[in-house]
């Protein structure tokens, strides 16, 4: 191809590659990539997505959201739970992968975890294959503000008084950010398992021999050579961070309340689009979104760029 | 510095398999103790026990005057190369050898001053900014050196620290290791299934078996009376030969007979291996190390003592300084489980295919100026001197100090 002229066996070579990249792109294009531009068309418009007639509007959908106090209590919602969400989780995760497969120490030359950590693994893991509306349901349960909530009823017998879990706004977002993060360390764990695993253990052993205690183990050897893993973790619970639609919706007192204290993009976006009908201000928020998302993945893959660990 | 002594020391893991069986090892203080035999041996083991990786399961292990077992690895002031280095790869190689230091909160000064010894030592200097990934086997098996070195130890501990190198690397290390030794004088455990590295490196070769104690001695007296057939077989290269042989005395003296050859016994054999007589008429196992052979034309003149055979080159390997002359005799292989234990030591590559039928293969090392040529016939010489007994039973070397009474 040095000479821009297509010789016959150079025709085949990259035909046969078109024929398999050909399918896949064409279903992307349709049901990704066509979708997601007429959003940012929607965006400019008033279109009320239920007659064909609609007008542009220009930059007025964007005006609009600037000062609704709903998209920025949203949006700073979002910022509450990417700081703490990833980070409890993370750091929960790592603390019990290190119980679990490192922390019994030395056991028939090989290091362990706790005693017992295989039924452990299963118990952390189990959040995780619930859907979201059953652990909805569990939790309405758990968090009922009365004395009859199972968590409230435990606090009754130290003496804590009701606690409304999910009805004070100041409350009901950390509740929900607890919740998500109770769903969500099961999988961090597994994944940090294996990060570890794939540690030769002889590295473990030498830093045995070279005088690491727990401590030292964690956060000097196993801590550094899982970071890819850690990194991966971060990037999928800081885009989970943006979502958090389903646990809203089942969790939160009128879908994102009381008083907008919980509310969140996705679900503002659904709000507008299906019960209001604002197709347009709708499509604008999701625009909003969607640079918000871009600017958190390109932050990251920047902050957290390291040399890769060979071992 | 500190000596070790193993005594009685077991390792059982669950399911009852016995990888070390009653151990008793003294290593001395300075000492190169080597740990050689096949694979599964429970070599490795009984370092790791040493190491306090690995849980002693009967017995007592002491270093200097401690007893440790139950001290932690941290506490018991040892140092171990593994034989995949286990550098650190998120440090450098810097980091990696202060580490250990760092972690007993050495002073920052003495700290570099041991890390610029140890590197200079092994000619590391220049990469001490560099993390593992960027450095060749040999910089990494080095850096490995240099963390053990660093600390101090009263021991070092090596399992296998050679074997991820290729093979000429290895012969160099092999030289730099020995020097190391002597100049820091640190008592040393060194573990390999290795034949060569054992007889090299060690001022003394424990052989083991099957968790069990074979012989423990300097690699010449190894070599020269191992204690039983599978110490005979596992040590040297190429391995002894054996044969089923008849003891017999007429009038010209004693002699073994086997394959249609007799070989005279020399008086001075009964004199060194006492009970060898009361096998006199009965069979027993002769070993021969090919190195007790010569091309009687190449040996002219230089062959008191020694025995005239004629035999048929079936193969020859010219090795430049010395020919290995395989040629097979009219007997069946010695099938004893020692032999057959000692040729398979795990490598796969000295599975002999069964060309030779119901007969058994010998080789001999002749010299170079021998010019033998596969399919000629050869007459060659052996040093009856040098012959080896085994009990045809026990496979134990018949008149060994160490198997009177046994």
């Amino acid at each position: 191809m040095r000479h821009g002229k297509l010789t016959p066996s150079a025709l085949r070579r990259y035909g046969f590659i078109v024929s398999f990249l050909l399918l896949p792109l064409a279903l992307y294009i349709v049901f990704f990539v066509s979708p997601n531009l007429q959003a940012i068309q929607l965006a400019f418009t008033n279109s009320r997505g239920i007659s064909p007639t609609f007008a542009y509007v220009g930059f007025d959908n964007f005006t609009r959201l600037f000062d609704d106090d709903v998209f920025w209590a949203a949006v700073r919602h979002h910022g509450v739970i990417l700081l703490a969400m990833p980070l409890l989780s993370l750091l929960i995760a790592l603390f019990f992968s290190f119980l679990l497969n490192l922390g019994g120490g030395q056991r028939n030359g090989r290091m362990a975890g706790v005693w017992g950590s295989g039924f452990y693994k299963v118990v952390f893991f189990f959040p995780q294959v619930l859907a979201v509306a059953i652990v909805g349901v569990l939790f309405q349960a758990i968090l009922r503000p009365d004395k009859d909530g199972i968590l409230n009823s435990a606090l009754a017998l130290i003496g804590v008084d009701p606690v409304g879990w999910l009805i004070d706004p100041d409350l009901a977002l950390w509740t929900i950010i607890g919740v998500a993060v109770w769903q969500a360390v099961g999988f961090y764990v597994v994944l940090f398992s294996a990060g570890m695993a794939s540690v030769p253990k002889e590295i473990f052993e030498a830093a045995a021999l070279d005088g690491a205690n727990r401590f030292t183990l964690f956060f000097r050897i196993t801590i550094p050579l899982i970071w890819n893993t850690v990194q991966v973790g971060w990037v999928y619970l800081g885009i989970a961070a943006f979502d958090c639609f389903a646990l809203v919706q089942v969790l939160s007192v009128d879908r994102g309340g009381p008083d907008n204290a919980t509310t969140v993009l996705p679900l503002e976006i659904w709000r507008q689009a299906f019960s209001y009908y604002r197709f347009g201000y709708s499509s604008a928020m999701g625009v909003a979104l969607v640079f918000l998302v871009l600017t958190f993945a390109a932050l990251t893959l920047r902050v957290t760029r390291r040399e890769r660990i060979e071992f | 510095m500190a000596s070790i002594v193993l005594s009685n020391v077991d390792k059982i893991y669950a399911g009852g398999v016995k990888a070390v069986n009653g151990l008793n090892l003294e290593i001395k203080d300075g000492e190169f103790m080597v740990l050689v035999g096949p694979s599964g041996c429970g070599k490795s083991t009984a370092l790791r026990m040493i190491a306090g990786l690995e849980d002693i399961s009967g017995g007592e292990i002491s270093i200097g005057d401690r007893v440790v077992n139950h001290l932690p690895p941290k506490d018991r002031d040892i140092a171990m190369v593994f034989q995949n280095y286990a550098l650190y790869p998120h440090m450098t190689v810097e980091e990696n050898l202060a580490f250990g230091l760092k972690l007993r909160k050495m002073p920052k000064a003495e700290i570099a001053k041991r890390v610029n010894e140890a590197a200079k030592m092994l000619g590391l200097e220049q990469y001490l900014k560099r993390k593992p990934a960027a450095l060749s086997g040999g910089q990494r098996q080095r850096v490995a050196m240099g963390r053990a070195i660093v600390r101090e130890p009263q021991a070092f501990l090596m399992d296998e620290p050679l074997s991820n190198l290729d093979a000429k690397l290895r012969v160099s290390m092999r030289a730099s290791l020995n020097q190391l030794h002597e100049r820091l004088g640190v008592t040393t455990v060194y573990v390999t299934h290795d034949q060569v590295e054992a007889m090299t490196l060690g001022d003394r070769v424990c052989v083991l078996r099957d968790g069990l104690l074979q012989q423990v001695d300097t690699p010449q007296n190894l070599f020269d009376a191992p204690v039983n057939l599978f110490v005979a077989g596992f040590m040297g290269s190429p391995s002894m030969n054996f044969v089923t042989a008849e003891m017999v005395r007429d009038a010209n003296g004693a002699a073994v007979s086997f394959a249609g050859y007799k070989l005279p016994v020399p008086d001075s054999t009964f004199a060194e291996k006492p009970g060898l007589d009361r096998y006199i008429g009965k069979r027993i196992i002769l070993g021969i190390r090919p190195s007790d052979f010569e091309d009687s034309v190449a040996a002219n003149g230089n062959s008191t003592g020694w025995v005239r055979i004629p035999v048929r080159a079936n193969v020859t390997e010219e090795l430049g300084s010395e020919i290995n002359v395989l040629f097979t005799i009219d007997a069946p292989p010695v099938e004893h489980k020692d032999t057959v234990a000692a040729a398979n030591d795990g490598d796969e590559e000295e599975v002999t295919l069964p060309l030779t039928g119901d007969k058994s293969l010998w080789t001999a090392r002749v010299n170079a100026r021998s010019h033998v040529r596969p399919g000629q016939n050869i007459e060659l010489v052996v040093d009856t001197h040098n012959l080896h007994f085994f009990d045809v039973e026990s496979g134990l070397s018949i008149g060994h100090e160490a198997n009177i009474g046994r």
